[in-house]
């Protein structure tokens, strides 16, 4: 065992029961709680990938004295419904869960931990929170909805073109207009339904989601001395235009939530921990 | 028939796992504990896993997932599947302290989860039953002859490869070296039954021979894995009379690929499992 994980104790359960039986794991913070931490996670298959880093994310910042909660959303992971179920607004409902649940067991502030996909959610989410936040951790946030979209669209035209599926081999633009026209599709095994993907694709931009909290972002780049994304520095200039600080941070490391394998990001965590370190020594 | 979901929290070598047993109303008395594979945890890709878990429960049977240690939400150092014969006991052992009146359990694995679950089986007087999906047998001598197979023999019919040679650009000695270092792995010979240790596909012979139970083999005809486990299984005499044992069954989705990713493959796999487990 590591010191980081020295006196953290994890505990798996169901928030709720039948159709809203929701799976949480609660990361109760080590020594004197300094906070609270909602973990929102990734889309699909993402969510699968960075199960280990949410994990080393979690323990290493309940080692620090946060308590963390990760949930799994309606139809996602080990939580009731089926993926066919899911929809947006009802996942931030279930963030207000979650973040209820947090409430009634420890006295602090809530701080939203959101990755890629997960990220907007979190960003919607505090739009609407009437819960007092503290400032927020954004881990490789995608730069748009509709442009993820995109990208979860084109698993299903690749797949087409290696199983030689003529039939399913249309482009994105085909399978937006048959989501338009009620169509569910599947892809990658997963059931989209028109309902959740519009609303991913109708999400303002990060720039005009302006939460009312100060915000850290995290970018993993592939090489030391790389620049962060377009969108960190457009985000950045949007929100601190209205008065909204945004730090970004950039690391080296593998891009974990996209690889074939399990990959980590060690020096991913120590900036997060770092970041939130910071934040409590200011305050 | 309705069925409740329980999350486990359980210990193996000091490390804390998570498990999530489906177990359902009324007496029950088999399950299935599913071995997670290569780089997925329990829930699997497209919540196959889970999805599986939730039809056996509904159907009487009972079934546990969970995270070996370093994967998933269970704690510990990262390891591969040739090292989680304590956390599958463990497991075990949970599964069957969770679910009272269970005394048969089936194995059910995908991958390297497969073959980690064919090597535990004999050991384990409680496994009365494996399924095994897309089993791994890669090996280093495999892939290398592969290699040779394709890249040296294309390598060979290149004009590239001609005019490197004719101007002197070919790295002679760097080639000849990994060539020669591949020829040697390839064409090493099977380790003796004494001595070297036995290479990947012998110790899965060697654990499917053992097992006394019975066996079901679920190959997605799309998946590279899939295919080198039937080449294997087709390999050798040895092979060749396990494989056609009575004990054995064979299913086969001729266009599925690894992880059986589309509903109709998922649903028939889970199909043919709870059929399978339900008639041992």
């Amino acid at each position: 065992m590591t010191p980081d994980r020295a006196g953290v104790d994890t505990e798996p359960f169901f928030l709720g029961s039948g159709a809203d039986r929701r799976f949480c794991l609660f990361h109760r913070p080590a020594g004197t709680c300094r906070g609270a931490v909602l973990y929102v996670p990734p889309f699909a298959e993402e969510l699968n990938r960075t199960r280990r880093m949410a994990a080393l994310g979690a323990r290493r910042l309940a080692a620090h004295g946060y308590g963390v909660l990760q949930i799994d959303l309606l139809g996602t992971g080990d939580s009731a419904g089926d993926f066919a179920d899911a929809r947006w607004d009802l996942w931030k409902q279930d963030l207000d869960t979650g973040a209820a649940w947090l409430r009634a067991r420890l006295d602090a502030p809530l701080t939203l931990w959101g990755l890629r996909l997960g990220a907007l959610l979190a960003l919607d989410h505090a739009r609407t929170t009437s819960v007092p936040l503290a400032p927020m951790l954004l881990w490789q946030p995608v730069a748009a909805g509709s442009t993820y979209l995109t990208q979860f669209l084109r698993l299903r035209t690749a797949n087409a073109m290696l199983g030689e599926d003529a039939a399913a081999q249309s482009g994105t633009k085909a399978l937006r207009a048959a989501l338009q026209a009620g169509e569910t599709l599947e892809i990658a095994g997963y059931d989209l339904t028109p309902a959740l993907a519009l609303a991913i694709d109708a999400l303002p931009a990060p720039d005009a989601m302006m939460p009312p909290v100060p915000v850290h972002w995290f970018e993993v780049l592939g090489a030391p001395g790389q620049a962060p994304g377009p969108a960190a520095a457009r985000v950045k200039a949007a929100w601190e235009a209205h008065g909204t600080p945004l730090h970004v941070h950039a690391v080296t490391g593998a891009p974990f939530w996209a690889t074939t394998g399990i990959s980590t990001c060690p020096t991913l965590l120590d900036a997060t921990v770092g970041a939130i370190e910071e934040r409590a020594h200011v305050v | 028939m309705s069925y409740d979901e329980r999350a486990l929290a359980f210990r193996c070598g000091g490390a804390a796992l998570v498990g999530i047993a489906s177990v359902p109303a009324g007496e029950c008395s088999r399950g299935v504990l599913v071995v997670v594979g290569g780089p997925q945890y329990r829930v699997g890709s497209h919540r196959q896993f889970a999805l599986l878990a939730r039809h056996l429960a509904e159907n009487g049977i009972a079934a546990m997932r969970f995270d070996y240690r370093g994967m998933g939400d269970s704690d510990g150092e990262e390891r591969d599947f040739e090292a989680i014969q304590d956390d599958i006991r463990a497991a075990l052992d949970a599964f069957i302290e969770a679910v009272p009146g269970l005394t048969d359990v089936v194995l059910w694995g995908l991958c390297d989860g497969a073959s980690a679950a064919a090597m535990y089986a004999p050991g384990d007087a409680r496994v009365r039953g494996l399924v095994l999906l897309n089993p791994w047998v890669r090996t280093d001598d495999g892939v290398a002859r592969t290699t040779l197979k394709h890249h040296y023999r294309d390598r060979l019919r290149s004009p590239e490869f001609w005019r490197k040679l004719a101007r002197g650009q070919f790295d002679y000695a760097g080639s000849l070296t990994s060539m020669l270092k591949l020829v040697r792995t390839a064409f090493a010979g099977r380790p003796a039954d004494q001595g070297a240790a036995a290479s990947l596909p012998e110790r899965m012979h060697h654990g499917l021979h053992v097992f006394t139970g019975h066996t079901l083999l679920v190959i997605g005809g799309a998946d590279l894995t899939g295919r080198e486990f039937c080449d294997v299984a087709g390999s050798s005499p040895a092979w060749k009379r396990l494989v056609a044992t009575p004990r054995v069954s064979w299913r086969r989705i001729e266009d599925a690929d690894h992880t059986f990713s589309r509903r109709a493959w998922r649903d028939q796999v889970a199909e043919w499992t709870r059929e399978w487990v339900a008639s041992l």
